[in-house]
């Protein structure tokens, strides 16, 4: 379960509204390496984890997340508040505007709704984890492109701060990667001795 | 750097504390043994405790199931966190 606390995990406070950078930012909310996305990846995969600590991984980023779509939520809500029809028609944000008004919705920068088809969980520890690891690095770069597109400190400033957690995101699951690696190669060395063949998806059903 | 309030002076002690503390809980996940790192996560988690009362006390309860209940909800009277200024 999850309890809710009325605090941001880094704070996101924007002076001037843009609502041009909104429509950019909106990607990492319902873009396909959104942080929706990565909580829902994680969140659903952690059932099928071998292990307690890969579990544990799993879990923790999978909530980490949710904080960082409240950044994000934020950081739209800010950006979107007291604009003008001028404004909103300048800026291009008026396609996004005649269907959500300034509502925050998770969509792609390209206006592609948030769909689960962007990401996988596959029941396999292996596959699901370089699955994670490579959603860490194109949340990295999506990153690295909205720092080429904002130059207002106010936003980037908490979008730093974002990028550099898919960087650790990343460290802790190549870990969890390699936690599970070396417990295969026990579990296969264990197998060879016995005289045993198993298909592995059953020996991740044993561990 | 814009003027900080009093509240969000102790609110970033809080979230930095807090951050620590995840730091700690991610790397202890994948190295349960570590002793420096159950170290490091006790003395943070020492610290958080301390400021989460001070700011509980001071600025309203951070969770809901917190509020003391007595003659107004307390959760509704204080902001949430999106708004500008209150984070």
């Amino acid at each position: 379960m999850w309890q809710y606390e009325k605090k941001l995990q880094y704070p996101v406070n924007i002076k001037n509204p843009n609502p041009a950078l909104a429509k950019v930012i909106v990607s990492q909310l319902g873009g396909p390496d959104g942080e929706l996305g990565a909580a829902l990846r994680y969140l659903n995969q952690r059932y099928a984890a071998p292990c307690r600590e890969v579990q544990a991984i799993l879990n923790d980023i999978g909530s980490e997340e949710l904080n960082h779509m409240e950044m994000i939520g934020t950081i739209l809500y800010q950006l979107t508040r007291n604009l003008s029809i001028k404004e909103i028609k300048d800026s291009g944000f008026d396609v996004y505007f005649v269907d959500h008004t300034t509502g925050v919705y998770p969509i792609a920068a390209s206006g592609v709704p948030f769909s689960a088809s962007t990401f996988q969980s596959l029941g396999d520890p292996i596959a699901d984890l370089n699955e994670d690891l490579a959603a860490e690095q194109k949340a990295r770069v999506t990153y690295d492109n909205i720092l080429r597109l904002a130059d207002d400190p106010d936003v980037r400033d908490p979008i730093k701060f974002l990028r550099e957690r898919e960087i650790v995101h990343y460290q802790r699951f190549g870990e969890a990667n390699r936690t599970i690696c070396s417990m295969l190669i026990v579990i296969i060395k264990w197998e060879k001795l016995k005289g045993l063949c198993f298909p592995l998806a059953f020996l991740y059903c044993v561990y | 750097m814009p003027m900080l309030s009093e509240k969000q002076t102790l609110l970033r002690k809080l979230q930095s504390c807090g951050f620590a503390l995840l730091e700690a809980n991610l790397y202890l996940d994948s190295h349960p043994t570590c002793r420096m790192g159950l170290e490091y996560f006790r003395k943070h988690k020492q610290r958080y405790e301390e400021l989460e009362k001070e700011y509980t006390d001071k600025f309203g309860p951070l969770r809901a199931i917190d509020s003391p209940g007595t003659d107004k909800w307390e959760w509704v009277t204080s902001p949430f966190p999106w708004e500008r200024g209150e984070n």
